[in-house]
């Protein structure tokens, strides 16, 4: 159990700069999970902390010990990798011992730690196969399990969940999330997927080339996304965002865009008015209204897709396309027109240039 | 199904067509090689598809040592067998750590070594035999079995570095990352890690090495000229210095020389077929 804090971590290749100068801290036992599209910086961070790579500049830091100088070994972590990295010429129980068979424990002691880690895992009846003999799900267990064994301050992940097929991948996610809960022990994990993130974060850090962008709870980048690339990044489907000019007048606040659409705005906005802003409103936010009223806004209907509990529609309004996601189910046809309301209280607005939130 | 059929037959067909010939371009020479083991001496070159009477007679002769070309047989098949068994072995060691090295440890200056390995190929090793010949005299190696071993670990080694390096390279990075973490010294994952991996391109490589050392004539003529010294080979090679060769003896020892390669080929046939990294990581 261990806190882990990064400041001013920077990363270069050659010449090429990747990480900025990235600072923040995890808390002991937390569960926090780096964000990004491909690319931007957070496997490497993963692997700056776990050692495999070079600190360009800056410190990392387990437990107020700095470890920038201190091999992976006596770092005190175990990683889980995405390809699994399972040693293919030893049976499953060799995999996991390995580590306490390099420190030369007790045979004793490592037979016991390994058959503990594969009662949590499931792991028993294949102590004695080889990796080839396994399924996916199966070898990212021993993955896991290896990791278990050593008991580290800091357990890393990295993608370990993309090369599972769908329904697999929200099994081991559950079981992931669940492994945390009992150990507690203090968990960063990498991936590029939002849904993963959200689902199981206690903290998000999203980041984008090299650079941190926001960090908070899943719901806190969720309700208020510091700017328009979380905004876009976390959720699903993804927000909807049109460019506009905040207008206001008696008490009221809306948003001219193009094609004459006036979307409604809350009076509580920040902004001036004639600025222009982007206006965000989450697929799950926008409603079809039982008829045409001043806050209401037409659509057309372009494309309807129920997936029983909810119905995604695909409406054109006015030159941009929005997603709107309904609790339940609609009569609306393609080619229909329907009057979409807005919760106002959901809607975010942005700075278009820097894309900055306005708050609200 | 009719037309794929016929395909495939036509294919077998082209097969057979290579096949056929080949078999018989690669047979000819052993079957006369059995042909005069198997035969009296009066009836070696008699032009008969199979001996009258064949007889095991050649090979008592050969084991018995029984002929002055033969005086040394055992003794110089022992030395064939020490110099190719320390050649496939001190290669083995220079090839493996020089892969481990340049391959997983990224040693500064990797590359060159790599380069300069394969620049020994350029001069043919035939040109190298006579400054091979002064070095060793230098070294007063002349005649000891040494010579000849260093000599062909000299040529065995670049060609080894390569094909390990190349082995080494196809094993997932994230395995030595793994053991790294998990808290392994280079050696350890030297040893419990790369050498297992590695196992199938190790007996390929030291059975390349070997039978350099087992089939090498040249050198072995030139660096040990002395006949309790020299190998099977060479001596092989003697019986030709006279007129009247004794050829049935010749095939007959030449028979036996050409054993034990077919043996360590059968041996080690699975291990040359990789696979043994299947499951490592999700390729």
């Amino acid at each position: 159990m261990a806190s882990v804090s990064f400041r001013n971590v920077e990363k270069s290749f050659g010449s090429t700069k990747i990480i900025h100068g990235i600072g923040f801290d995890i808390a002991d036992g937390e569960f926090t999970v780096l964000v990004g599209p491909s690319g931007c910086g957070k496997s490497t961070l993963l692997r700056m902390l776990a050692g495999l790579e070079e600190i360009s500049g800056g410190t990392i830091a387990i437990d107020d010990h700095v470890v920038n100088d201190i091999e992976s070994k006596d770092r005190d972590i175990a990683m889980v990798f995405q390809s699994y990295a399972l040693y293919p010429h030893m049976t499953v129980a060799d995999n996991m011992g390995f580590s306490l068979r390099l420190r030369k424990a007790d045979p004793a002691l490592t037979k016991e730690r390994v058959a503990h880690a594969a009662r949590i895992l499931n792991l028993g009846p294949y102590l004695e196969r080889f990796p080839r003999e396994l399924s996916g799900g199966q070898r990212q267990r021993v993955a896991m399990g290896r990791a278990i064994v050593r008991d580290p301050k800091v357990f890393l992940f990295d993608e370990p969940l993309s090369n599972l097929d769908a329904k697999l991948r929200v099994a081991m996610r559950a079981e992931i999330k669940a492994l945390h809960q009992r150990l507690k022990t203090t968990t960063v994990y990498v991936t590029h997927d939002q849904v993963e993130a959200m689902t199981m974060a206690d903290r998000i850090v999203v980041m984008q080339e090299g650079r941190i962008e926001q960090i908070g709870t899943p719901l806190e980048l969720y309700d208020h996304p510091a700017n328009l690339f979380v905004a876009q990044f976390i959720g699903s489907p993804a927000m909807n965002v049109v460019n506009g000019t905040l207008r206001r007048e008696g008490g009221q606040a809306w948003v001219d865009a193009e094609g004459g659409v006036r979307w409604p705005a809350p009076a509580t906005a920040r902004g001036q008015d004639g600025q222009p802003v982007a206006y965000g409103v989450r697929p799950g936010d926008l409603g079809v209204g039982r008829g045409a009223d001043a806050r209401s806004v037409p659509a057309e209907v372009i494309v309807v897709e129920p997936t029983g509990a909810e119905t995604e529609l695909l409406v054109r309004v006015g030159a941009s396309q929005f997603v709107v996601v309904l609790h339940g189910r609609t009569q609306a046809e393609p080619g229909e027109t329907i009057q979409l309301s807005v919760d106002t209280g959901a809607v975010h607005l942005f700075d278009p240039t820097s894309g900055i939130a306005l708050a609200a | 199904m009719k037309g794929s059929m016929l395909r495939k037959a036509t294919a077998e067909a082209k097969l057979l067509l290579i096949g056929i010939p080949l078999a018989i371009w690669t047979l000819l020479p052993i079957y006369h090689l059995v042909l005069f083991a198997l035969s009296p001496k009066e009836q070696a070159v008699s032009g008969k598809l199979w001996p009258e009477h064949p007889t095991l007679h050649n090979f008592s002769m050969v084991f018995h040592q029984q002929h002055h070309y033969l005086g040394h047989f055992w003794l110089q098949m022992w030395n064939s067998v020490l110099i190719a068994v320390a050649v496939g072995a001190i290669t083995l060691f220079i090839a493996t750590s020089a892969a481990f090295a340049i391959s997983r440890l990224r040693v500064k200056g990797g590359r060159t070594i790599m380069n300069l390995a394969l620049f020994t190929y350029f001069i043919p090793a035939a040109f190298l035999a006579v400054p091979m010949y002064k070095t060793m005299g230098n070294y007063g190696l002349l005649n000891s079995q040494w010579a000849l071993i260093l000599a062909m670990v000299t040529i065995a080694t670049p060609y080894s570095i390569w094909v390990l390096k190349q082995a080494s390279d196809k094993l997932p990075l994230e395995l030595d990352e793994a053991a790294r973490i998990d808290g392994a010294t280079p050696l350890q994952l030297f040893r419990l890690v790369y050498l297992p991996l590695m196992l199938p391109s190790l007996v390929a490589v030291g059975t390349y090495a070997l039978l350099l050392a087992w089939n090498e004539y040249l050198y072995a003529f030139l660096l040990l000229s002395d006949d309790r010294s020299t190998t099977l080979g060479v001596a092989l090679g003697s019986f030709l210095s006279a007129d009247d060769s004794p050829w049935e003896l010749l095939m007959t020892t030449g028979l036996i020389y050409a054993l034990p390669p077919a043996a360590i080929y059968y041996a080690f046939k699975r291990y040359m077929v990789g696979g043994l990294t299947a499951g490592a990581v999700k390729s």
